[in-house]
């Protein structure tokens, strides 16, 4: 039986901030580490200088995309000039009410910003892998970005509703009727391929 | 209503308790599984029940949300079944709307908002039974729901009423003495003793505010130490569920 933990409610005081450095569910004030969330105190000492006090739940607690993340979204409408997605996970853990992104043409390619056709990179219902680059202002909502090799289309459904496999870059092939359709298709990372 | 009502001679209040006796309370977190977070509180005769949704996307006008922090925002109501007779509006009316906003400013005082940036996290509160004290128990069943949502926070909030029955101060009013005298509500942070919310109706001589304050101050800590106590048995009860 793992030795028992010891139980932090928001506002009780931990340590002091010279002997630890704050982790997530603590904040600082006045020199101290105080617990922000009702759950079990954790301490991970780093190599590198002073140990890191966090207080963790049993049940992850929402989390919100914050910039530089890569997130995974479903295509719900493209237009001329952006595609309208909807943020399903964030890393790899789902989100509870999914958020509303936007990519726009140029964001959707690194190179040949002006030469993109929306409709030649995304699909209604594609699942996109993509980075956030800003969590937007009084109009928009999340802004995301596939300008990398590794960002871009994962999983595409054809007319004839089979998956596609991709063949390039920038196209992808249905296995029943062979056709080929243009999408911005994300490298396959080297674990996954099969030779 | 004078003064020597409140008290009787033997310093019992009308229903019994002593000037700094509260009213009992039981609390529940987690009462609501489909929620983010949920909670039930009794204080004497008044049931409140809160609810907790997030944080999550703005819903709505999406030109309210704010850059750097997340919007609270809060609903107040009372069900139809809560007063001695028929409500008919549960929610809209001016107190409701004014009840409402003093649990935002509460809560944001208390949440770290500044981590959810444009969001928005939205807090339902009603009451089942009034009997008096209806903000407070809102605030400390709400306080409860928070963390059982796992949204953090800076520290506890915990709300309780005070009055004065001549130089004697009374906590935790009930109804029948809520007639007589000045009503001071407190919404305090017990850990630093921050104040979240004072409120204070009808006349008080300043030289009494003290007295009342201190009255008020000791309340919340007193009700501190047993929401303590619900949310460690909480803990304790999850961590036993998930077999850790």
């Amino acid at each position: 039986m793992a030795p028992p933990a010891r139980y932090c409610v928001p506002g009780e005081r931990l340590c002091s901030a010279e002997e630890a450095t704050a982790g997530s569910g603590t904040y600082t004030r006045h020199g101290f580490i105080f617990s922000s969330l009702a759950g079990c105190l954790e301490k991970r000492s780093e190599d590198s200088g002073l140990p890191v006090v966090s207080v963790v739940r049993d049940a992850e607690s929402q989390l919100l995309p914050d910039v530089g993340a890569v997130v995974t979204c479903k295509v719900c409408s493209i237009n001329s000039r952006f595609a309208k997605v909807h943020i399903l996970y964030v890393g790899s853990t789902p989100l509870k009410s999914t958020f509303r992104g936007t990519i726009r043409r140029e964001d959707i390619r690194a190179t040949e910003k002006d030469k993109v056709e929306v409709y030649k990179s995304f699909r209604p219902g594609d699942i996109v892998l993509a980075k956030v680059i800003s969590l937007g202002d009084a109009q928009s909502n999340y802004l995301l970005s596939t300008a990398e090799n590794e960002l871009g289309v994962v999983v595409a459904r054809s007319e004839a509703g089979v998956q596609m496999v991709p063949i390039s870059w920038c196209e992808m092939q249905c296995p029943r009727t062979h056709t080929k359709d243009f999408r911005k298709v994300a490298r396959v990372q080297p674990q996954f391929l099969q030779t | 209503m004078a003064a020597p009502e409140l008290l009787s001679d033997e310093g019992y209040r009308a229903d019994g308790r002593r000037p700094a006796e509260l009213r009992k309370v039981r609390a529940r977190m987690g009462v609501f599984a489909q929620a983010d977070g949920s909670a039930y509180i009794e204080q004497g005769n008044t049931k409140a029940l809160a609810v907790v949704y997030g944080p999550h996307e703005m819903r709505g006008s999406r030109s309210k949300a704010l850059p750097d922090r997340a919007l609270v925002n809060c609903q107040y109501s009372m069900a139809t079944f809560s007063t001695g007779e028929r409500r008919r509006r549960p929610h809209g009316d001016r107190q409701a709307g004014e009840l409402a906003l003093h649990l935002k400013q509460t809560f944001e005082a208390a949440i770290l908002t500044h981590l959810y940036p444009r969001s928005q996290i939205d807090i339902y509160v009603q009451i089942l039974q009034a009997d008096g004290g209806n903000y407070c128990a809102c605030v400390n069943a709400a306080t409860l729901a928070v963390m059982d949502a796992g949204i953090p926070m800076r520290d506890y909030v915990c709300a309780c009423s005070a009055g004065l029955a001549e130089d004697t101060p009374l906590a935790d009013r009930s109804p029948e003495e809520a007639a007589g005298g000045p009503r001071l509500v407190l919404a305090l942070l017990p850990a630093s003793g921050q104040i979240a919310l004072l409120q204070l109706s009808a006349r008080l001589h300043q030289e009494r505010l003290e007295a009342a304050l201190e009255a008020a101050g000791q309340a919340c800590r007193a009700l501190h130490a047993v929401l303590d106590r619900v949310v460690r048995d909480r803990l304790r009860e999850v961590t036993a569920l998930l077999g850790d």
